[in-house]
């Protein structure tokens, strides 16, 4: 996974043993602080509810810095999404790498139109972001395709500029 | 209050014909359907998907399954990947829009339901019906 953005650009390769958690390892070069911290990262799954039409997510995540354990990051996830809608929030703390930030997140999304599988997949949705960085709320487009398993994600506000997310699962 | 009555009637009629019709396809290829309703409901498939599978593997055993949180590209990839492995499957379709798995067996395969299961459970999905046709 791969993410490139105005706050940090950062790569990220995890592996999952099963369903419920997963480690990886990230590389992140932060924009702000201009220093970059590879860390290890856990993402565990406290409950999944499966339906005949939707599944619903909620994770916690942590990460901590390889070469100092006062960088390190903590958040709360979740998601619920059907072939047609898609909501989803976070909740982050970060710590340690050269600041420290509490950042909440909010999508909602909405396909277009219904693929098969295979199909090239489209995603409209809309982000809202806040974090005590500048202590303002900021609402832009995203826009989602995923193929196969490649995923692609583009999203932009005046303020931030590109930001673009790149994810492909083996 | 008569053109009501009428249009329930019709509807019913319809309703039932197209749900017999779903089923009698099933049975018009292989005689037999041994039912496992893990929850009790009743399964459909897409009559035309079902048929192009099936004729893609003459005397097969196949087996429906239902699953439930199946959403996405990458649940579906998931399924497709695990049950790839199986050497017993010959072929496999994910229908993501009816949330049915189509597999295929040899005819003289044994069909482990319980392995069919763990492998969708396995992928953070849960299996509601597996329905066996053609042996």
């Amino acid at each position: 996974m791969a993410n490139s953005g105005a706050q940090s650009d950062n790569i990220y390769w995890h592996y999952t043993p099963s369903i419920k958690y997963s480690l990886g390892l990230d590389y992140q070069k932060d924009k702000i602080s201009g220093e970059a911290f590879p860390s290890a990262r856990l993402t565990y799954l406290i409950n999944r509810k499966n339906t005949a039409t939707s599944q619903r997510n909620l994770y916690v995540k942590t990460g901590f810095g390889l070469d100092s354990s006062d960088n390190h990051f903590y958040s709360l996830s979740g998601d619920w999404e059907t072939r047609r809608l898609f909501g989803g929030f976070s909740a982050k703390q970060v710590s340690g790498i050269g600041y420290d930030l509490f950042e909440q997140r909010v999508k909602l999304g909405v396909a277009p139109y219904l693929g098969a599988y295979g199909d090239l997949h489209t995603w409209l949705m809309i982000e809202s972001k806040k974090d005590d960085l500048d202590n303002k709320r900021i609402t832009y487009p995203v826009l989602r395709f995923f193929k196969g398993g490649g995923l692609i994600e583009f999203s932009y506000h005046k303020k931030t500029d590109w930001d673009i997310h790149l994810m492909y699962r083996f | 209050m008569n053109k009501f009555l009428l249009a329930t009637l019709l509807l019913t009629a319809t309703a039932t014909q197209a749900a017999d019709h779903e089923m009698g396809h099933m049975h018009s290829h292989e005689g037999h359907v041994h039912d496992t309703m893990v929850d009790g409901q009743k399964l459909s498939v897409d009559v035309e998907r079902f048929d192009n599978f099936v004729n893609a593997v003459p005397g097969d055993q196949v087996v429906v399954v239902s699953v439930q949180g199946m959403v996405c590209d990458f649940c579906a990839r998931g399924i497709e990947k695990t049950f790839g492995k199986d050497s017993a499957v010959t072929k496999i379709d994910v229908d993501l829009a009816s949330g049915k798995v189509l597999l295929a067996y040899a005819p003289e395969t044994e069909i482990n339901r319980a392995g069919i299961e763990q492998n969708i459970l396995n992928n953070g999905l849960n299996t509601t019906a597996i329905q066996l046709v053609g042996k």
